[in-house]
């Protein structure tokens, strides 16, 4: 276990903030994104035609903001959990060349047994140029129970009533 | 074409249909570039001798990778290629080739087991529901798509639901 994970123990509760992630992009990484997933659109690798379409140059593809924002949750829980879900809307496009940043922040705590919990996070991804929201997600993830905060209440019972 | 009832009634005759696709075996070395091509420091998706150490059979593939592939076959001759370099079918049963513009409005994965090298998976596609909505730029028809992604033994690797709005 890193410092960092040990120094979670005890610290989660609803509003928690994440650490920010960022994520470069570029040309070559959209190619190569294209080629791993077998996408032929050009938007993706010709300039040309994305600034026919209007944009100012070839576009990150939207399952790559998928796979950022997976990343962040799975690179938080390391070996410690798993990501059980994932709802992504994409918002704006973003470029070849920009700095994405992803910033987590927790909504729900439910603890699931003794050993284990489960964490509702949105998820917002953020583009360097102008800081606006390019991506959205809510996660939902496994981790050790240990992780919430003693005085973290459980918002199962919350949810459940403000449904009914 | 927009969107009119013989749309609507094309959409709604596909409801529930199970359109069923065998997308082949997911091979270590699709998950490694798919790892490189996102940027994954992880052993886990690169490193046979490290994600067996954790218990799984051989590399594991990052959660969204069978969600983000396009397409798994080989492509259609480029002839057959549209203009923006797609192919007309885009996994989406029930819309036509030409005449809808076709955006993605999300989607929804719900992981349920590790994905490894070697597994042989089948995707199940049923669209789930239509609904019209009014838009900033006239009528829009919301179509929800659930896929089910099974390994060979029919357990459940992934499923997502997929929004996609037609204009």
């Amino acid at each position: 276990m890193s410092v960092g994970e040990a120094t979670r123990q005890g610290t989660l509760h609803t509003g928690s903030v994440l650490p920010a992630t960022e994520y470069p992009t570029s040309t070559v990484q959209i190619f190569r994104y294209s080629a791993a997933t077998w996408n032929t659109h050009r938007i993706h690798y010709d300039k040309d035609y994305a600034v026919a379409e209007g944009y100012p140059d070839v576009l990150v593809q939207s399952h790559l903001h998928g796979a950022f924002l997976a990343r962040y949750c799975t690179d938080w829980i390391g070996e410690n959990g798993r990501l059980l879900e994932l709802g992504l809307r994409v918002r704006r496009f973003a470029i070849a060349g920009e700095t994405l940043t992803v910033l987590g922040t927790v909504t729900a705590v439910e603890r699931l047994d003794d050993a284990h919990a489960a964490i509702a996070l949105e998820l917002i991804e953020t583009r360097g140029s102008d800081g606006e929201t390019c991506a959205s997600a809510s996660a939902r993830i496994e981790i050790p129970r240990d992780w919430l905060a003693s005085t973290a209440a459980d918002d199962t019972a919350d949810q459940s009533g403000t449904a009914a | 074409m927009a969107i009119d009832e013989a749309l609507i009634e094309a959409l709604e005759a596909e409801r529930g249909v199970e359109h069923v696709e065998e997308l082949g075996e997911i091979s270590a070395v699709l998950i490694r570039r798919y790892a490189a091509a996102i940027g994954e420091t992880s052993p886990l998706y690169s490193d046979t001798a490290y994600a067996r150490a954790q218990g799984h059979a051989d590399v594991v593939a990052p959660p969204n990778f069978i969600a983000a592939v396009i397409n798994w076959g080989p492509g259609a001759p480029y002839e057959r290629l549209r203009e923006d370099g797609t192919e007309a079918d885009t996994h989406l049963p029930g819309v036509p080739a030409k005449g809808v513009r076709v955006m993605g409005g999300g989607e929804e994965m719900t992981f349920k087991r590790p994905v490894v090298a070697g597994t042989v998976v089948t995707r199940t596609t049923t669209l789930a529901d239509v609904s019209e909505r009014q838009s900033s730029q006239g009528p829009m028809l919301v179509v929800h798509y659930s896929d089910q992604y099974r390994d060979a033994a029919g357990e459940s690797l992934l499923e997502t639901v997929r929004t996609v709005l037609l204009r």
